[in-house]
């Protein structure tokens, strides 16, 4: 009885002992990786100048300030007025024509850079799907080319091509274009390739070209999702579309700049709401279409 | 060959076969005039709208020509890529620009989680506020950080303080609406079983809901550092300093080969994030 | 006439059809059975070129077809048809659609890709349906079909091709009985009326018996036993399907069930 006592006894401080090791090591891990992190946060917070710096002593101060000039002075008494009465909405929103143009050339980038872009990654994916690609070769450059155009922002594409091209939307539509080919056509080449490859090989065994394959045997299979993945990537567009014309790239971006020039921060504020109205109805607009074309795919 | 050879000339269908096809099926052997016209009109108007759309942003042959020309010239000035002794300074830039990222994104995590959780099905049972929430993150979601710095630097001064701020600002919805969905998808089974066993609704989130989404968590918000470095690269433009600044003063002076250093050097450092960021990724949800 | 002379095929080490010598006469009904596995697949695989062999040579009426490329290559997979087990149709196409897709080796330039086809191969797809009690489904989609249906969409596809041989890979292996029965009964009338060879993959034996003048058994990837269904006795069928296999249950009965057939 009492040798067993003492056995048990020894393989439970071992046990302790071994846990308590393990504990340590586990806390030391923790703790490291805490402090790194920490140390990192830091270090951003302090390279980017978060603290101190060029924000003045007083940021909330500013914050309000901003918030004070960017509220216009509406005046309930006269708020249905013509825009030459000061403090009603049409004086508020004074060059409406204009900014309603400028929102339908937005659009009119994101959509033609949207078509552009589902066209170039069609034909991208094609090449960059392993079950398509004609060669080895092709699929890894394609990838990569794909890769590097992603990481490039599209302002930065637009910055140069506006200097190419000249000051208006079609730099604008380049550049959105050049990045939508890139994702879809990464987006698109994953599709393929979940695609069911036994229709592919009929077309294959009585005797259709390359082309037949792909135009009888994928295409069917994946064209609900490069629609899908399309008009979700129109409504990313039509946000980006707004922001180019900042860099001359047309679109409304031009009056944002404009209006920031000019410190009119109220006006900034009346073409965010613009904005925002704008989005949320191209968002509308495709979520009936996307929902519409599910709905003609359920009865299959 | 002659055999296989043999089969590109089909021997023809004659006109009796024709028509008994046609006894089948008539409307399709001969394509009804209504269909053929509703086909012609859809064509023709689908091509007109894209040809107007084309026309109103400017793709002419002649502006594209003339900006290709151009465009073929800047190439040619692009090689050899050359930083022109401004290799410290660039690499300065680019840590500043991650700095940036790394501050907006901690910030917009900081702002998501409330909001992300208050978003959750699962988590608050209001419909309408759920509701609210939910789409007002689907619309900002949709406004790029540029919008936001814009006024921003206004309001705060040239510097990265402002842009840090915007990218916060576009991060919360975006994190915001993954962590949501993150929180809503998680598995109820632990949580269910810790309020079983009588723990109470804290214990049932410490212990039940928070070790099933934080790696999920964690992950988004790394894959949302990689989409803020591209965003903070072009926060210089307007004024946040960074890489993005030293690429527009370089542009505005074609120096294109500084351009393409700086170009090179960037897609390298993207790409080096990318791939350490997938890594950590990868293990934080696999485990 | 198709003949095969010492065909060999590998996948890595391992040889999916060994050294596989066979004269098929024009016209002639031809079943070939075997466990999963034993290279059947395979060997309708080579002779379509939907996979080259290593060794060996195919030919059809004297002319090689193991070397053609391009052009030449997609005639001679227009002259013999392939039929699957899976059907393998385009399931989000219509019926008609994916018969004339049969006729894809014949077409030229771009107007097939916009699926505008002549009217005569439209006539002619019609037809085929027809003649396969399929033409009032030609505009639905493939997915809507049953499998007996699909398999039959199929056959016309293949028909579509004036094919001179008809290969078919386990072509009732998904139906259930009553329509592999009249899947079978399509393919030995094709065979009958309009003179095509057939190649038949089949799993099981009695079908064969029933259907096919000519039995050619594989193990192994090798041919074990070629000859008339009266040539199958009970040795022969442990040959091809394993004596190993015979006791216990699961796949072991069904080997059984194939011996009683045989007795």
């Amino acid at each position: 009885m009492a040798p067993n006592e003492a056995l048990k006894a020894q393989i439970i401080r071992e046990f302790e002992a071994e846990r308590r090791v393990t504990l340590l090591r586990l806390r030391l891990q923790q703790a490291l990786v805490l402090v790194g992190f920490s140390a990192l946060i830091a270090a951003c917070f302090h390279v980017s100048g978060f603290f101190g710096g060029s924000q003045g002593s007083d940021p909330w101060g500013r914050i309000a300030n901003l918030l004070d000039i960017m509220i216009p002075d509406l005046k309930a008494g006269v708020i249905f007025e013509d825009r030459a009465t000061k403090g009603s909405l049409a004086s508020w929103f004074y060059d409406m024509p204009t900014w309603l143009s400028l929102l339908w050339e937005t659009v009119q980038i994101a959509i033609v850079a949207t078509l552009f872009g589902i066209f170039g990654g069609f034909w991208a994916s094609l090449l960059a799907s392993k079950n398509l690609s004609p060669s080895p070769i092709i699929h890894w450059l394609t990838r990569r080319t794909l890769e590097v155009i992603r990481t490039l922002p599209d302002l930065i594409v637009a910055l140069i091509l506006v200097a190419a091209f000249g000051v208006g939307p079609l730099p604008g539509v380049i550049a959105i274009a050049l990045g939508t080919m890139a994702s879809l056509g990464k987006l698109y080449s994953e599709a393929n390739e979940a695609a069911d490859m036994r229709p592919v090989e009929a077309v294959r065994a009585v005797g259709g070209s390359w082309w037949a394959q792909v135009r009888f045997g994928v295409l069917p299979q994946v064209l609900p999702h490069y629609a899908s993945y399309g008009l979700l990537r129109l409504e990313i567009n039509v946000g980006a579309a707004a922001a180019l014309g900042v860099v001359g790239a047309g679109g409304i971006g031009i009056e944002l700049s404009r209006a920031i020039t000019y410190t009119e921060f109220d006006t900034y504020f009346a073409l965010l709401i613009l904005i925002i109205g704008l989005i949320i109805l191209i968002d509308l607009v495709s979520e009936a279409v996307r929902h519409r074309l599910i709905g003609l795919e359920s009865p299959a | 060959m002659t055999r296989v050879a043999s089969l590109t000339v089909p021997p023809l269908i004659a006109a009796q076969e024709m028509e008994a096809a046609r006894q089948i099926a008539p409307h399709l052997i001969d394509t009804p005039f209504a269909v053929q016209l509703r086909r012609f009109v859809l064509w023709v108007g689908l091509s007109a709208l894209f040809i107007a759309l084309c026309i109103g942003v400017d793709m002419t042959p002649a502006a594209f020509a003339r900006g290709l020309t151009k465009l073929a010239d800047f190439m040619r000035g692009m090689f050899p890529p050359n930083a022109a002794g401004g290799e410290v300074r660039i690499l300065q830039a680019l840590a500043a620009t991650f700095a940036m990222a790394v501050t907006g994104t901690f910030l917009g995590v900081l702002g998501a989680l409330p909001l992300g959780l208050l978003g959750a099905k699962t988590f608050v049972a209001n419909p309408v506020l759920h509701f609210l929430i939910r789409r007002s993150f689907d619309v900002f979601r949709a406004i790029p950080a540029l919008v936001w710095a814009l006024i921003l630097i206004v309001a705060f001064g040239l510097g990265p303080f402002g842009g840090v701020i915007a990218l916060a600002l576009t991060d919360i919805p975006r994190l915001g609406k993954l962590y949501a969905e993150a929180i809503e998808n998680s598995d109820p089974r632990p949580q269910e079983g810790i309020r079983a066993t009588g723990g109470q609704r804290r214990a049932a989130i410490r212990f039940g809901l928070l070790p099933e989404v934080l790696p999920v968590m964690a992950s988004q918000s790394l894959y949302m550092l990689e989409s803020n470095f591209r965003n903070a690269a072009i926060l210089g433009i307007v004024g946040a300093g960074g890489i993005g600044f030293e690429l527009e003063e370089r542009i505005r002076i074609f120096a294109f080969d500084q351009v393409a250093w700086i170009v090179i050097a960037y897609v390298l450092c993207v790409m080096a994030l990318d791939y350490v960021s997938e890594k950590i990724r990868s293990k934080l949800v696999h485990g | 006439m198709l003949e095969l002379k010492s065909v060999t095929k590998r996948f890595g080490q391992t040889k999916a059809v060994q050294d596989v010598s066979l004269q098929i006469p024009a016209g002639s009904m031809v079943g070939i059975i075997g466990r999963s596995g034993a290279g059947k697949s395979t060997l309708l695989r080579l002779i379509n070129r939907l996979c080259d062999n290593h060794e060996g040579t195919i030919s059809w009426h004297g002319q090689p077809v193991s070397e053609l490329r391009g052009k030449a290559l997609s005639q001679w997979r227009a002259t013999c048809g392939m039929v699957f087990q899976q059907f393998n149709l385009s399931p989000r196409l219509d019926v008609l659609t994916n018969v004339l897709i049969g006729s894809l080796a014949r077409q030229r330039g771009v107007a097939p890709m916009l699926k505008l086809f002549p009217a005569e191969e439209r006539a002619r797809a019609i037809l085929e349906l027809h003649a396969l009690g399929m033409s009032h489904t030609a505009l639905q989609r493939c997915s809507t079909l049953s499998g007996g249906q699909q398999q039959r969409v199929a056959i016309a596809r293949t028909l579509m091709q004036l094919p001179e041989i008809i290969l078919a890979d386990e072509p009732i292996a998904s139906l259930d009985p009553a329509n592999a029965q009249t899947v079978m009964e399509t393919l030995s009338t094709i065979n009958r009326e309009r003179n095509i060879t057939v190649l038949v993959n089949l799993h099981a034996l009695d079908i064969a018996r029933r259907f096919c003048p000519r039995i050619i058994g594989m193990a192994d990837g090798q041919i074990v036993f070629d000859g008339t269904p009266d040539d199958l006795n009970a040795s022969v069928v442990d040959a091809i399907y394993g004596r190993h296999v015979i006791e216990g249950s699961g796949p072991q009965a069904e080997a059984q069930n194939l011996l009683e057939a045989v007795a």
